[in-house]
């Protein structure tokens, strides 16, 4: 019996784990990364090395773009990942008849073989040893015990002494890298695929990291980014001019249905039609009115007002395009407003509007002292909905202005992101509507809430 | 007559046939005529604040590419009706694939998001557990989130997976969008069922599960229905993160979005169409349903 209950109480938890688990792993977790892009570079630090090898013990960190002295090179086997940009060496296992006369067989690097034969596909099947230019060079060429040059030597080729390639193998360079900027930071080795190295192999620059950092960076460059101000401006006019009206007309419409008038329920449909409808679409649709030779101009036109088409979505008229973006969003948004004071509208009992018209109450005096006090809390949820989702208005704007004339804020993220490939900055742009939506909520809730305190005490 | 009876109650009331009473009735009676009136006048102006850009969007989507081109146009009633700009937009490359790619995702959104709804919105509506009111209120702060947010994090996580430009990574992402939404609508439409019916269903005889399969489903299955529309459509019409994960395998709203710079009017217009036409349809059919899926967030 106990253990019935006990089965039965896990029901619940049982029915919504797959919602749990569905949110953590395609919500909780993205929007977690999401916010490390933001704040988290990857790539700052690049790690430098006592050994030209992923072993090594680590000397230094230098940061991504630092200029470099170049010190040494040597090639190491690849430790894998994934290969660009990086500078690669051949090696080649050789079979040849050595300096001494004896047969060698060994390592030597493909700067000492010129490859004469090549298999169909390209392997490198046998050469000859490259002579050595000079007159102080050494005219032999070390054979080695691995492909490494830190290896034993095991034997010794005269120059252009024909040899066998058993074997290639394809090595990573390294160098061993130095601060140009803080020569008092130790030296030490980093794989040729995190660095670019310029002038002849003496200097270069740390490419990217492989260990991160916190950094403000992306979010500094957002500031910095010429589209932020134009793009936050915009915003926050849109949303200062838009959610009143928005609000304004939403009640009228609401008092509509609310009157329970003939064909309310048509009248219903209409209004609401809206709501499940595409940004994008709705963009079009303001756009096949304002744009030259559309509705408006025709209409203005036909009228007489106007002359021949009046351009209004133009660079020289970002205020039209404003205007035009405000009752795009006007048109589409205010209909999930209106259902929402509706409901709330429903809420309130009828006796409670009847005995305020009985007692002589005209319908503004029942809207202004009844309703709207009633629908303080349908109202609070409206403005917080409208002002988060009107930080993210970005169809409709790019349908409108091209999305360059007149930006917004959920624009300019999409921009970084296809336009400009930079995620990190995309993602800074991201965390700051977050951040304004969740400041804006707090900010409604504590005033709705302050100003009811007022009014109890 | 109220405020005449709320007042003279010291003295004898007039008569309900005095002229004094009739004058005041037929005052009452013109004014609620003009406040009918003027709720008319407002309830037709803002229809037609709707409904007359639609229309011109429509005749738009269904006319000639020489109308399209024109100016000035006719006014309203008077643009040619021919299929014209639609053929040219279905003919146009890539349309056919996009708009069978957003049917595909929508479906799989539609599926998806209905499978894990059912019964976190069942568990919600008919069980009392601890961390209910938590899970509640997670998933409305879930459904608070941009959506911008999310996009760029997701592509930057499916492109390490090796899933990017996949409609079934898109789907995954829509269906995240729509779960909050759909799992409190769902258990609004459980909670409108009273749990006795279930219990009288056992008291007969049934089996929890009998009474759930013979009484509670066929009673939810309409606003099911209406909050699995409710996912196509949020699916069929989002246009960030679809821009943003796919490259090659468009949705038409994101082939819409990208090519909005380099295409013809007639193409946005027709485009545009095809984009609205779910939508009407989907609010005919949930008009019931209405207050079910967006009244209840004040509560």
């Amino acid at each position: 019996m106990k253990a019935k209950t006990w089965r039965r109480r896990l029901v619940p938890y049982l029915l919504i784990a797959p919602a749990i688990v569905y949110l953590a792993l395609f919500f909780a977790y993205p929007m977690y990364e999401g916010l490390m892009l933001a704040v988290y570079d990857d790539d700052a630090l690049l790690p430098v090395r006592d050994t030209p090898t992923l072993a090594g013990r680590e000397v230094a960190k230098l940061p991504q773009g630092e200029a470099l002295r170049v010190l040494d090179r040597q090639s190491q086997e690849m430790s894998g990942g994934e290969a660009t940009e990086l500078l690669t060496e051949q090696w080649f296992r050789v079979r040849a008849e050595g300096a001494t006369g004896a047969a060698v067989q060994g390592w030597v690097p493909e700067s000492r073989v010129r490859v004469r034969e090549e298999s169909a596909t390209g392997v490198p099947q046998a050469g000859t040893v490259r002579p050595r230019l000079g007159e102080s060079a050494d005219p032999l060429t070390d054979v080695y015990a691995d492909a490494s040059d830190q290896s034993r030597v095991v034997g010794k080729l005269e120059q252009r002494a024909p040899v066998a390639i058993a074997e290639v193998a394809v090595l990573e360079v390294w160098f061993l890298v130095q601060s140009a900027d803080d020569p008092g930071k130790a030296a030490g080795w980093a794989p040729s695929r995190y660095l670019q190295v310029f002038d002849d192999g003496e200097a270069g620059r740390v490419h990217r990291g492989t260990s991160g950092e916190f950094t403000t960076a992306f979010i500094e460059r957002m500031f910095d980014d010429r589209f932020f101000g134009p793009a936050l401006r915009t915003t926050l006019l849109i949303m200062v001019v838009l959610i009143p009206l928005q609000l304004v007309v939403a009640l009228v419409m609401a008092l509509v249905i609310h009157a329970r008038i003939r064909f309310s329920s048509g009248f219903l449909y209409a209004f609401s039609l809206p709501i499940g409808m595409s940004d994008l679409a709705v963009g079009i649709l303001f756009f096949s009115i304002f744009t030259g030779n559309g509705l408006l101009n025709s209409i203005l036109d036909s009228l007489g007002i106007i002359d021949g088409p009046f351009a209004f979505l133009t660079a020289e008229t970002t205020n039209w395009i404003i205007f035009a973006i405000v009752l795009a969003e006007l048109w589409r948004a205010t209909s999930i407003v209106m259902v929402i004071l509706v409901a709330g509208l429903q809420a309130i009992p009828d006796e409670t509007l009847e005995a305020a018209e009985l007692f002589g109450a005209s319908y503004w005096q029942r809207v202004r002292h009844i309703m709207l006090p009633l629908l303080r809390p349908s109202i609070q949820v409206a403005l917080i909905l409208r002002t988060i989702l009107a930080f993210q208005v970005f169809a409709v704007v790019i349908a409108l202005s091209g999305g360059d004339v007149v930006t917004v804020l959920a624009n300019e993220s999409f921009r970084q992101y296809s336009d400009l490939r930079n995620n990190n900055v995309a993602s800074a742009y991201a965390l700051f509507i977050l951040v304004l939506s969740i400041a804006s909520a707090i900010f409604y809730l504590r005033s709705v809430r302050a100003e009811s305190e007022v009014r109890t005490s | 007559m109220s405020r005449s009876s709320a007042a003279d109650t010291s003295t004898t009331l007039p008569p309900l046939d005095s002229p004094e009473v009739q004058a005041m009735h037929r005052r009452m009676r013109r004014r609620s005529g003009r406040g009918r009136i003027y709720t008319y006048a407002a309830a037709v102006a803002l229809a037609a604040w709707i409904l007359l850009p639609i229309y011109f969007l429509f005749s738009m989507a269904f006319t000639t590419q020489e109308t399209v081109r024109s100016y000035p146009k006719n006014v309203l009633p008077f643009i040619p009706f021919s299929a014209d700009t639609m053929l040219f937009f279905l003919e146009s490359e890539g349309v056919l694939r996009g708009l069978w790619n957003s049917v595909v995702v929508a479906v799989i959104t539609l599926l998806l998001s209905t499978l894990i709804s059912v019964p976190a919105g069942y568990a919600i509506a008919r069980y009392l557990f601890r961390g209910r009111d938590l899970f509640r209120l997670s998933v409305l702060a879930v459904r608070a989130f941009p959506i911008v947010v999310l996009s760029i994090p997701l592509a930057v996580l499916f492109l390490r997976a090796g899933v990017f430009d996949s409609l079934y990574s898109l789907a995954l992402m829509h269906t995240a969008l729509a779960l909050p939404t759909s799992i409190l609508v769902i258990s609004s439409v459980f909670a409108s069922v009273p749990y006795e019916l279930e219990e009288a269903g056992q008291v007969f005889g049934a089996t929890p599960l009998q009474s759930f399969r013979h009484i509670i489903v066929p009673l939810v299955l309409p606003g099911i229905a209406a909050s699995s529309l409710f996912t196509f459509v949020l699916s069929w019409n989002e246009v960030f993160a679809a821009a943003v994960l796919t490259l090659e395998n468009r949705t038409l709203p994101a082939l819409l979005l990208t090519s909005l710079a380099n295409s013809p009017d007639a193409f946005q217009f027709a485009g545009s169409f095809f984009l609205m036409v779910p939508s009407i349809i989907f609010m005919f059919f949930i008009r019931r349903y209405l207050f079910n899926m967006w009244g209840q967030v004040s509560k």
